[in-house]
């Protein structure tokens, strides 16, 4: 199942699209960024360390754009195509479409755990306003790629609703996560659940405006705004 | 000297050139006219040592006075780290390399920037100058024999690139003289790309700026060559093609445009 998808993300690391001259260095200065991160934060310095670490002129952090907005987005599109890779060979031992979810949520979710005490400074950075749109991408993303790993392929009307609710509880789930104590994490997993069976009836009430290609982007922006995430206007 | 004279020295020079060129000598564009490649070094210099005394009347009138916006943005965009160490060739007045020090100033001092250009009479005063953190060299950005392997961090070349006879040549160099890591960065003159723009945009070159320059510089000659000269220079794509070619990586299509590709910042990595 998605194997076609599994051998397209493997053969694709993560940001190789915006590159049209054949290098892996900003892969290399940007992966190893992210070990820097829970020292430095989601920052350019993060990226300057990196670059020095390996031996590359400090001003090579120009690869990862805009500075730290660049290593988030680096580290989301690395974690989606981690996850894709990591729950490819399991999801076929959960029958229902939540159970899938839910199942592809947590991988996903654990990708983020190393970052816990830093990530609500990468959150306060995708919510400046410049930069709504890149968090409104990336959450576009990651909601379309889980929808087509838990095997749902339709494009109906209600998959725009369907996109930005499940957006809308991973984003709830990674911010209880982030502040969760309990052991193994075990009340962030029973948020999941919560938030995966709301998410049945939030689909229904938006049906209704879903039918319009940027209302994925206006409910996401509603949601995350509702959350905190991004300023009202 | 007096800038009047020189200038109609260099238009004295270009057209006796002209007539002198022959089918197998190697031979450029200065602006729009043919001319031998050895000389067109020599016209450039005419040039600018010209309308040095009136640099900033010049960039203004060419611009409409949004060159200093558009180096405002080139340092954002370039964001320096403390460390680095910048190479800014044909440096002109120096905007550049003062933006870069004012940038690293906002957090640690005492860098060093080497700007090199040709006819710079007014870096003396600049206070990094008298600090010891600007040094200065003459040269041919073509070939910078002087200057050793992998030793910047960053090179920048702002409104230079397109008055050099081989822009290969210059990009070559940029690359050898950088670390690996080592970013190229270059600010120019480029194409609008929409046609209504455009067409505008060309009324004002070739009709406005030339009457400004003989307005304001009492020398329309050398701004006509100005014009001129961002017509004759490879539009965005086959610029961000040669900088691949010298070995540069790109990110993305390479460039940037601003105000509609009036200028675009090119950018490169050494790996
Ligand atoms: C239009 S000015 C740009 C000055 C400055 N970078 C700025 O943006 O204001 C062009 C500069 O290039 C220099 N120049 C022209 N030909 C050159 C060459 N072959 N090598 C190095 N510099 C050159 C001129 O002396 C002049 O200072």
């Amino acid at each position: 199942m998605n194997s076609t998808l599994l051998r397209r993300v493997a053969a694709r690391a993560p940001l190789r699209r915006l590159y049209t001259t054949p290098s892996n260095h900003n892969l290399e200065i940007l992966d190893h960024a992210l070990t820097k991160v829970n020292e430095l934060g989601w920052t350019r310095a993060s990226v300057i360390a990196a670059c020095q670490d390996l031996g590359y002129s400090s001003m090579a952090h120009g690869v990862s754009e805009s500075g730290g907005l660049g290593l988030v987005r680096h580290f989301m599109d690395r974690a989606l195509d981690e996850t894709t890779i990591e729950v490819d060979d399991q999801l076929h031992e959960f029958d229902s479409t939540n159970d899938k979810l839910r199942f592809i949520c947590i991988t996903r979710l654990r990708q983020t755990l190393p970052y816990a005490n830093r990530w609500h400074e990468a959150a306060a950075l995708l919510a400046q306003p410049q930069n709504v749109p890149t968090a409104i991408d990336q959450m576009g993303k990651l909601a379309s790629r889980i929808w087509y790993l838990a095997g749902d392929q339709s494009v109906r009307l209600d998959w725009y609703a369907k996109r930005s609710a499940l957006a809308a509880a991973y984003v709830a789930t990674e911010m209880y996560m982030c502040e969760d104590k309990s052991p193994d994490h075990a009340h962030t997993w029973r948020f999941l659940n919560r938030r995966i069976e709301e998410m049945g009836k939030a689909d229904k009430l938006s049906q209704g405006v879903a039918a319009y290609g940027t209302q994925f982007g206006r409910n996401l922006y509603n949601i995350l705004a509702s959350r905190g995430f991004v300023p009202h206007q | 000297m007096n800038s009047r004279i020189a200038v109609s020295s260099a238009r004295r020079a270009s057209q006796r050139l002209i007539q002198r060129t022959t089918p197998d000598e190697t031979t450029t564009h200065f602006g729009f006219k043919t001319v031998p490649e050895a000389q067109k070094e020599s016209l450039v210099r005419g040039v600018f040592s010209n309308v040095a005394s009136n640099y900033d009347i010049m960039n203004d009138a060419m611009s409409m006075g949004i060159h200093r916006l558009w180096k405002d943005h080139l340092i954002r965009k370039m964001s320096p780290s403390p460390d680095a160490k910048l190479l800014d060739v044909a440096g002109g007045t120096g905007d550049i390399a003062q933006r870069f020090l004012e940038f690293q100033d906002q957090g640690e001092p005492g860098q060093r920037v080497d700007a090199w250009a040709r006819a710079e009479k007014r870096f003396a005063a600049s206070k990094w100058m008298r600090e010891g953190r600007i040094g200065f060299t003459v040269g041919n950005a073509e070939n910078l024999e002087f200057i050793d392997d992998a030793s910047f961090d960053v090179y920048t070349i702002a409104f230079g690139i397109r008055n050099c006879t081989h822009p290969d040549r210059v990009v070559r160099e940029a690359f050898r003289v950088l670390k690996p890591g080592g970013r190229f960065m270059c600010l120019e003159f480029s194409r609008v790309e929409n046609p209504v723009l455009a067409s505008l945009y060309d009324f004002h070159s070739f009709h406005v700026i030339p009457r400004l320059g003989e307005l304001i510089a009492n020398d329309r000659g050398s701004y006509e060559y100005l014009v001129e000269s961002i017509r004759k220079f490879p539009p965005q794509k086959e610029f961000a093609q040669m900088i691949r070619d010298a070995g540069f990586t790109t990110i993305g299509k390479g460039y940037e445009n601003l105000t509609f590709g009036t200028v675009a910042i090119h950018t490169g990595y050494k790996f």
